[in-house]
């Protein structure tokens, strides 16, 4: 599913392009109705480009989780299109759904990302184990490769509640890249963490970009965090304001700025 | 998914614990209900055979002079017979009047036809020997070489105990055996079982009795059919307590599930964000109370066998019987049990488990707790309001109709209403109770409400559990309390004199003084009266009743105030019913033809008005004393001191108390074991209601901690709980208590009304107050394990608590 892509790409146009991990057009995600409705998303477009490293910014209440939901067929958007790795999400049922993520998703949340009872191998090799995919061959090498990648190795048999928080997210990264997805979500993963594990696992992040070739995409509020990504969307009232493909710092933090002058 | 579903039952083993209590409870229930009829029935049937061994064939249907003439025409054509029958028999043992009547009955003539086991002495093997049975010998303390006096009137036999005898269970056997000759005295009151025939003329034994003859064998058969259809009878109402402990597990089992799940739900949606199917997870839970299923029954079926063993072999060794026998139950006891154990599991889990996996991936990314806030959905508000409109009008319907089938379907019907209508009501209820618990607890008292009312449906279901089981402990304390309400007036009428001495011999005038001063008797009065012969009879004691007899009398027996043109006698006095229900007395000549009353408890005297006596004769003496006894005192004592003062008088005592005594323990043996079994109900009950503060506390371990934090000292935490765990309980056993009172109310009007004009009410009220400061107690006790838990987190550590 993976596509290697140039190191420096430019966007592509067309939905459903090959170098393009997930497309989304004129979506919309409406919350409650009448009076109380909320519009997170109000008409977003969308290319998110395979085998980068892209960061999803905006201040509380932009839409960048609504967002994120939707693109990762955990939320049906009130209309508008999603796109993932070629396929699209409409239509598709709560179990068809559930075996796409399966096979063409990561997640990596910002807290509770591990099954409590389970051990850190465990939780790694769940996404196997649910598609009742064996650890042999290809499979066995993949996870080999993540879990040295994330030097998890002598972590295996740990219980989560044994591990540090930069541990444990660096276990729901294994978890995520173990199926080789299309892509892989990673919703404020250093929300939890002292800024030490925090640099820790967002290079765990690039690496997986840069030497794993996965595609990831992030949502953070942290300047910090979005300096390790490739290119940044910046969202401002459910829609994109900005897509900025390798930002330097000051490009990063005018766009950011004048999303808030404005 | 194996993995996950391992790991969980490792992690949530402790969590289980009061769901798998439950159905180990209700399981061991079962099988030890098995064990104890398996072992019963093989107990029983093994001896019922045994009185027949010696015989060709049983004649049935007999009366005591038939009975007679049969074994005697078989002693003339050189046959073997025996009358195995009894009759009830006033006894004294040396100059002692036992208080209670004893049974009497004989041994064969021929050593073949005896069956009786001999543990000391010898069987009576003439006239005047008499052998007792040894739990007999024990009670009314009777040995070898005493002499027994039994029977009153003309009708006695005199006899030495030669022997003292065990008789199989479930075999006729009798306190005291006479030889048949000495039996012959007593042929007329005899009640006939069977008569045992053996030799060459059994063949035509039919041709000579209007009885029904059978083979021995058959007729073993047919007994033991009848002892073991007995047992069954016995084991399916056992069974009937088991079913309520196992209901009572369902709720408690499928409140467990539910907490479990909804503090689990981030877990279960966590599972669908990486990729399990609905039906993956679906699939896990399930086999998780599976697990929890096999695991639970086949603890029951262990520890109910072991419980089973252990009350035989109790049974066997205090009771020198062998009522048990050592047979176990069959294969199908075992798997019906097991079956139960895993349907009551499964069916439980099943609502829940739906629910829980209906979880939405979205929820596991929500930060925030997970909303455990339920309401009670309007499809079952409006199915309970149906439920229980339908069910009362079936118990009206009852009511009206004196039958039992619509007040059984009503009382479930309008039940399964109100527990459906729980959601709304106990709420409420605990609101109302809470109030009150604010005022006196403060703060915590506050908080405790809210808590126990945040969750309608959790606090519906817990208090659901134990509310079945106040419910019906309820009615049938009222019930029972009811019926001895009636039993006792009955008695009142069956019994209406404690004592009566009489004599047909005039009485000391001191006797009375010496009566009213005997420690236990209330009140005495003595009654004149003189010989009197019954035309076409023979002589009897006439008695009359003077006024003020009433007062020592119980209830308002006819027997106090005869009218005039009245005679009461004693029943089976005569014979034969006169044809116009007329008897004349003759006194020296002087005849008065009366109309007959009869009746019993005033000993073996004719009762007339005092102006009847007076016109029969002129000289009447007092002839008998009747006293009424205190309710307290002991029947045996007070019969034994009044006798010491009537022997000397030559008068004769007869006692009720001993009845009366008998009848009262019947009711509390019963009153007693049916609390018993519905208390394992209420014992699961309460276990759930600690398993729901318990689960609680873990999901409320982040509030708690801020509660701590901003200043909510320990003690007022475990008040909290406390007060939480009271509110719960109180308020489930005061509504059980209510509407058991108005079920007590509906059977009573429904089955009892029948029988009797005025069937009153009872109620128990310190039983009842009693099963409200139990259920108290338990709630409190239920909140000591949580508590302990809750407060043993410190504030930090709660608030990190994810």
């Amino acid at each position: 599913m993976t596509t290697t892509t140039p190191s420096h790409p430019v966007p592509a146009a067309a939905a459903g392009h090959p170098g393009t991990a997930a497309t989304a057009r004129g979506l919309t995600r409406v919350h409650g109705r009448g009076d109380a409705a909320v519009h997170a998303l109000r008409g977003v477009d969308l290319d998110l480009p395979a085998g980068r490293f892209t960061a999803v910014m905006g201040p509380s209440g932009s839409g960048k989780s609504t967002l994120m939901h939707c693109l990762a067929g955990l939320d049906t958007p009130t209309s508008g299109i999603v796109e993932v790795a070629g396929r699209a999400l409409a239509g598709m049922d709560d179990t068809a759904l559930t075996l796409f993520r399966r096979e063409h998703v990561g997640f990596v949340f910002q807290a509770f990302n591990l099954l409590p009872m389970l051990s850190a191998g465990q939780n790694i090799v769940l996404p196997l184990e649910l598609a009742g995919r064996r650890l042999t061959g290809s499979v066995k090498e993949r996870h080999d490769l993540v879990v040295d990648v994330l030097g998890l190795r002598d972590r295996l048999g740990h219980r989560p509640a044994e591990l540090s928080g930069g541990q444990q997210q660096r276990v729901a990264i294994a978890r995520a890249l173990v199926t080789e997805p299309a892509i892989v979500f990673a919703d404020e993963p250093t929300g939890n963490l002292d800024s030490a594990a925090s640099a820790e696992v967002l290079g765990f992040l690039r690496r997986s970009v840069r030497e794993l070739g996965q595609t990831v995409v992030m949502v953070t509020h942290e300047l910090d965090a979005a300096a390790y990504a490739d290119d940044v969307v910046v969202l401002a009232d459910g829609a994109v304001r900005r897509h900025l493909v390798d930002p330097t710092a000051d490009e990063l933090v005018a766009a950011l700025r004048g999303e808030q002058v404005r | 998914m194996r993995t996950v579903l391992l790991a969980s039952l490792r992690t949530h083993t402790r969590r289980y614990v009061a769901a798998a209590v439950a159905v180990v409870i209700g399981v061991a229930f079962v099988v030890v209900t098995g064990m104890l009829s398996a072992s019963a029935r093989s107990g029983m049937t093994a001896s019922v055979g045994v009185p027949y061994a010696g015989a060709d064939v049983v004649v049935t249907g007999l009366d005591g002079p038939d009975a007679r003439d049969l074994v005697r025409d078989a002693a003339g054509r050189g046959d073997r017979a025996a009358v195995i029958g009894s009759t009830a028999e006033r006894a004294r043992v040396g100059g002692r009047l036992l208080p209670d009547n004893v049974t009497v009955g004989a041994v064969a003539d021929d050593e073949r036809l005896q069956w009786q086991e001999v543990r000391e002495g010898r069987l009576p093997a003439a006239p005047s020997e008499v052998a007792v049975d040894v739990n007999a010998a024990k009670t009314d303390r009777v040995g070898l070489g005493d002499t027994v006096r039994l029977g009153a009137g003309d009708r006695t036999v005199e006899a030495e105990v030669v022997g003292l005898v065990d008789t199989p269970s479930a075999a006729p056997g009798t306190d005291f055996l006479l030889t048949f000759a000495d039996l012959e005295t007593f042929v007329d009151g005899l009640w006939v079982t069977s008569v045992v025939y053996a030799g060459p003329g059994a063949d035509s034994v039919q041709d000579r009795t209007d009885g029904d003859v059978v083979a021995a064998a058959d007729h073993v058969q047919a007994v033991q059919a009848d002892v073991t259809r007995g047992v069954d009878v016995l084991a399916a109402m056992l069974l009937v307590f088991a079913a309520i402990a196992l209901f009572v597990s369902v709720l408690v089992i499928a409140n467990t599930f539910t907490i479990l799940f909804a503090q689990r739900a981030r877990d279960f949606a966590l599972l669908r964000c990486v990729g399990a199917t609905r039906e993956q997870v679906l699939r896990s839970v399930r086999l998780e109370a599976l697990a929890l299923a096999v695991v639970a029954s086949v603890t029951g079926v262990v520890a109910g066998t072991a419980l089973g063993a252990l009350v035989i072999a109790v049974v066997r060794r205090s009771v020198d019987d062998d009522v048990l026998g050592s047979a176990m139950p069959s294969a199908r006891w075992y798997v019906a049990a097991l079956a139960t154990g895993l349907v009551v599991t499964l069916v439980a889990a099943w609502l829940p488990t739906r629910r829980a996996t209906a979880a939405d991936p979205l929820s596991a990314l929500r930060p925030h707790d997970v909303d455990v806030r339920t309401t009670a959905g309007r499809v079952r508000v409006a199915l309970g309001v149906v439920a229980l409109a339908g069910g009362c009008a079936l118990l009206a319907l009852a009511m009206a109709s004196h039958e039992v089938v619509p007040m059984l379907a009503g009382g479930i019907v309008s039940f399964s209403g109100l527990l459906l209508l729980g959601p709304v009501l106990v709420p409420a209820a605990v609101r109302l109770a809470g109030a009150l618990a604010s005022r006196l607890a403060g703060t915590p008292g506050r908080i405790a409400t809210g808590n126990a009312v945040r969750n309608p449906r959790r606090t519906a279901a817990t208090t659901a559990s134990l509310l079945v089981g106040v419910t019906l402990t309820t009615a049938v304390l009222i019930g029972l309390a009811s019926s001895r309400h009636t039993v006792e007036e009955e008695m009142d009428q069956q019994y209406p004199v404690d004592l009566t001495m009489t004599s047909d011999t005039p009485l000391p005038d001191d006797l009375l003084g010496d009566v009213r001063a005997t420690s236990g008797v209330v009140d005495a009065v003595a009654l004149p009266g003189t010989t009197a012969r019954i035309v076409g009879q023979g002589p009897v004691t006439l008695l009359a009743a003077p006024r003020g007899t009433t007062g020592v009398l119980r209830g308002d027996a006819g027997v106090a105030s005869p009218g005039p043109g009245e005679v009461w006698l004693p029943d089976g006095l005569l014979t034969e019913w006169p044809a116009n229900g007329r008897v004349t007395l003759e006194v020296e000549g002087r005849t008065r033809t009366l109309s007959l009353n009869t009746g019993e408890g005033w000993g073996p005297a004719a009762v007339v008005a005092p102006a009847t006596l007076a016109a029969l004769t002129d000289a009447s003496t007092p002839r008998a004393v009747w006293a009424r006894a205190d309710d307290g005192a002991d029947a045996e004592d007070l019969a034994g001191d009044l006798d010491a003062l009537a022997v000397p008088a030559g008068a004769e005592l007869v006692s009720s108390l001993g009845e009366r005594g008998w009848v009262d323990t019947q009711l509390d043996v019963l009153t007693a074991t049916v609390v018993g079994l519905l208390g394992i109900a209420v014992v699961i009950a309460l276990i759930g209601i600690g398993n729901t503060l318990g689960l609680s506390v873990l999901e409320r371990g982040r509030e708690n901690a801020l509660l701590r934090a901003l200043g909510l000292t320990r003690r007022q935490l475990r008040a909290t709980l406390a007060v939480e765990g009271l509110l719960l309980s109180l308020v489930a056993t005061v509504v059980g208590v209510v509407v058991g009172a108005a079920y007590a109310w509906v059977a009573l009007r429904t089955m009892v009304d029948v029988l009797t004009d005025d069937a009153a009410m009872v109620l128990p009220w310190w039983q009842l107050a009693l099963v409200v400061v139990v259920a108290g107690l338990a709630g409190l006790a239920s909140s000591v394990l949580p508590t302990r838990r809750a407060v043993r987190t410190a504030p930090a550590a709660g608030l990190g608590m994810d």
